[in-house]
């Protein structure tokens, strides 16, 4: 069930209704909520709904046997293979096949192994982070396990959050359970400030790029400098409103649900570092590969070389999060690089950091276009073709400029570009949120864009596929 | 401070007040001056601005229909036969128009010009088997409807909230989207498209002129289906109408309903029945003093005997009968106008238009059979001119409308 469908806007009215009527008795409204989770999941595929019940009945076995085991460590390994053993299948089994065929035949050799017919479960990569994260923060005494198993089924499968987060640790949503679920007007407010922006996002922003992006990156030989530079912007600002939009709509809704979400965004292009993209950009999973990956790997306290290594470790593992595909590692590696250099440089060259807005604006600029350049990876569908649009842009032909074919993108991604420095100062959702008159005006705002720029066709969101 | 449960109400009612709002500036023609010309909605609003063009102060004759009446009947020359006779003849006749169109127009009409006394409504057999020509006709009534038509119009297209194209049934705002989003791609191309029009495309030209069409079909041989095969081996621009043509003919001709059984008594699909329910009220609903024509325009033969239904002459025939039985219409059957000629293909200029020559010969088909109604127009001016001139004596208004 997609959000940007009718079906989900019903679905999420009832659900809604219930979970009013059903407040003052929480074992059933806990009920609801996981039985509609499981509604919303099965919608796409309801057999991989096995997947999400084993993990989650492991996981949570092995939580409550944890703190009367002698040997937590086994159970946290056991925990660990189990979560990302399937995920290696589901989602890694055919590219190492792939790799392995590809490496054998250019070897000469005749082994060739047959790839598996497997459909990737929508949000495995998710889901099992967050259900990871509940082992390990048991084990790590940082969390007590939890005995009702209702609890944290849904922590696991809660539907806002399931299929592309953002990646709400099992600890963060118990509390939240535990908690007091009652909103007020204020919070409904933001709740819809929230879906209405994310829909925009979405359906006004990312699928109206989407087509210049794709018409570029399907096929760059057949287009210049310009085309290929605007279609990087264009897919710089259609995975982030895309991305960023779902996560809107997802936090919006758990809100409406008495649920608060961490943020997953916080206007990534207006960073004026790799470093600050890190903290701006998809939040929770920067924060989960910190604190489950890069600190155990020894983080910034074994030495320089270390860090260096640890952040490039942690990088490759977070571009093979998003796909089984070598130019996510390319994506990642490159952000690896990125991080590690930006280090280097750093220190040895502080006046970067000069507390002046031209040089502000520079390392805007700097840091905008070194994500740009890791995007192309990200979305070109092999090595060749993205090889291919940096050739395009590293043979800029200024003067072939066209008004009519290139003026539109670029002043929309100028405007989103523009958008995204002034949100980061005026926090214009907070703003708006909390003035009824503003309120009003961006809601019907919001509805008219949709209705009035949404292409015929609505698109899935991007996140899914990883 | 906690607000009332009346401020939270107003407070979530206004985003949707402020909705409404949107949407009736669309619905109070906000948009009209900046469509794109060239588009179906465009052309009703070139076609809206000429009626109200001081060319078309008084119109007494009008002719309504499709782009087969817009190419095919000779609206120069009926012009200037009801000039000579001191009358107005304008053509108001526009691609795509189907039943709910002329519906919405007849309507509009009755508002803005109440002085029409008749005229022609040119439709082919095949335009009485379906309600509606499907979403794309909402952009040809969206300048002319107003929110009383709404009915009528979800009656012709089924709206789906699927299908953002149907929208329009409700929404002016929803109609306008597309050619909203296209004006922003290229602002200055399309005021430089506006300018054009409205430089070239004069409301005169538009009322009483003829549309320009080029070349025959004769070097594609136009007798059976198969002369798709000659066309879709080509790849030229030139042909790519051709082409799209082609491929709707193909979809017609692997669905052909039997309408000789229907009209021997076997069930008639619901959305067959309801165009043929839609075409009468249409028809009856028109009070024009005259009673209407309908002109079913000359059709290839190819149509009919690889694409139409079996029966779907006598069926368009069947629609129409009781109406002319009530004196409500006259019909004027071109359908097999060129059937049989040798060189039918001389006459067309695509597989669904005629050229100047098929003009030509319909025209010599229809003058014999409608100036007549000219003439009496024309006896009739003259005469209730002199009654107005006799002092005491004033026309009846029983005289105006006898036929």
């Amino acid at each position: 069930m997609l959000f940007n469908s009718f079906h989900f806007v019903v679905f999420f009215i009832v659900v809604l209704a219930l979970n009013q009527t059903l407040r003052r008795w929480p074992l059933a409204q806990k009920l609801m909520l996981l039985a509609a989770s499981y509604y919303f999941y099965g919608q796409w595929q309801w057999h991989y709904l096995l997947l999400v019940w084993f993990s989650t009945l492991v996981d949570y076995a092995i939580g409550l046997r944890m703190p009367v085991t002698r040997n937590p460590r086994r159970l946290v390994a056991l925990s660990v293979v189990v979560n990302l053993g399937f995920l290696a299948i589901f989602k890694y089994a055919n590219w190492l096949i792939d790799t392995f065929n590809g490496a054998s035949t250019a070897l000469g050799s005749a082994m060739h192994v047959t790839p598996i017919d497997l459909l990737l479960p929508v949000g495995i990569s998710f889901y099992t982070f967050q259900s990871l994260s509940y082992t390990i923060d048991v084990y790590r005494r940082e969390l007590p396990p939890r005995r009702n198993l209702l609890d944290y089924a849904l922590a696991v499968a809660f539907f806002p959050q399931i299929e592309a987060g953002p990646i709400v640790r099992a600890r963060e949503f118990l509390a939240e359970l535990d908690g007091d679920q009652r909103i007020d007007f204020s919070d409904v407010k933001r709740a819809l400030v929230l879906i209405a922006f994310g829909y925009v996002k979405k359906v006004v922003v990312a699928d109206n790029l989407a087509p210049i992006a794709d018409a570029v990156f399907d096929n760059p030989a057949a287009h210049g400098f310009w085309d290929c530079l605007l279609a990087v912007y264009a897919f710089a600002f259609q995975i982030y409103c895309d991305f960023s939009g779902y996560t809107d709509i997802a936090i919006g809704c758990a809100l409406l649900l008495g649920i608060r979400f961490p943020p997953n965004f916080n206007y990534p292009y207006a960073a004026q570092s790799i470093q600050d993209f890190w903290r701006r950009w998809h939040m929770t999973l920067s924060r989960w590969l910190r604190d489950y990956l890069y600190i155990p790997l020894g983080g910034n306290r074994k030495g320089e070389a270390r860090t260096y290594a640890n952040l490039m470790i942690t990088m490759l593992l977070g571009g093979l999060w998003h796909g089984a595909s070598w130019n996510f590692v390319i994506w990642g590696g490159l952000h690896g690089a990125y991080l590690a250099g930006e280090r280097a440089l750093l220190s040895r060259w502080r006046a970067w950091n000069a507390n002046h807005p031209l040089a502000a604006a520079l390392r805007v600029l700097v840091t905008f276009h070194l994500v740009c350049l890791a995007w192309v990876f990200f979305r070109a569908h092999d090595f060749a073709l993205a090889r291919t649009v940096l050739g395009r842009l590293a043979h800029p032909q200024l003067s072939n400029f066209d008004a009519a074919s290139h003026g539109a993108t670029a002043v929309f991604v100028a405007a989103l570009f523009l958008a995204q420095q002034l949100g980061a100062h005026l926090r214009y959702k907070e703003r708006i949120a909390a003035n009824d008159a503003l309120f009003a005006t961006a809601l019907a705002g919001a509805i008219a864009a949709m209705i009035l720029f949404a292409p015929a066709a609505g698109a899935p969101f991007i996140y899914f596929q990883f | 401070m906690r607000p009332t449960r009346t401020r939270i109400a107003l407070t979530l009612l206004a985003p949707f007040a402020l909705l409404l709002a949107i949407e009736s500036l669309f619905h109070t023609r906000l948009w009209e001056r900046h469509a794109q010309p060239a588009s179906h909605a465009g052309m009703s609003v070139r076609l809206k601005r000429a009626l109200h063009d001081p060319v078309a102060k008084r119109i007494d004759f009008v002719t309504l229909g499709s782009s087969r009446p817009e190419y095919g009947i000779d609206h120069a020359a009926w012009a200037t036969r009801a000039r000579e006779r001191g009358l107005v003849d304008a053509d108001l006749s526009m691609p795509g128009t189907h039943w709910m169109t002329l519906g919405v127009l007849t309507r509009w009409l009755a508002r803005e010009h109440q002085e029409i006394r008749g005229g022609i409504i040119g439709m082919a057999i095949q335009d009485f088997s379906n309600p509606g020509n499907g979403a794309y006709e909402l952009g040809i009534v969206q300048p002319f409807r107003t929110l009383a038509d709404t009915p009528w119009i979800a009656r012709h297209v089924r709206f789906d909230i699927h299908d953002l194209s149907t929208w329009g049934v409700y929404s002016s705002m929803a109609e306008w989207r597309s050619d909203l989003r296209e004006y922003l791609k290229n602002p200055s191309k399309r005021r430089e498209s506006i300018r054009w029009y409205r430089q070239n495309i004069t409301p005169q030209r538009t009322l009483f002129g003829n549309p320009q069409s080029k070349g025959d079909m004769c070097a594609f041989g136009l007798t059976n289906l198969s002369a798709c095969d000659a066309i879709e081996a080509t790849s030229d621009d030139a042909n790519a109408g051709l082409r799209r043509q082609c491929a709707e003919l193909r979809d017609m001709a692997n669905s052909r309903p039997d309408f000789e059984a229907m009209l021997r008594g076997a069930d008639v699909p619901a959305s067959t029945a309801r165009a043929r329910d839609l075409v009468r009220e249409q028809l009856r609903e028109i009070a024009w003093r005259e009673p209407p024509v309908v002109v079913l325009m000359p059709v290839p033969t190819l149509w009919s005997r690889d694409v139409l239904g079996k029966g779907q002459h006598a069926w368009a025939l069947h629609v129409l009968q009781p109406l002319v039985d009530e004196g409500r219409i006259r019909v004027l059957d071109a359908t097999d106008l060129f059937a049989g000629d040798a060189e039918e293909c001389r006459n067309f200029f695509d597989l669904y238009h005629q050229n100047a020559a098929g003009r030509e010969r319909l025209d010599a088909w229809l003058k014999p059979r409608l100036e007549p109604m000219l003439d009496a127009a024309a006896a009739r001016t003259t005469a209730s001119a002199a009654a107005r001139r006799a002092p005491g004596k004033s026309p009846s208004p029983h005289g105006m409308m006898a036929r």
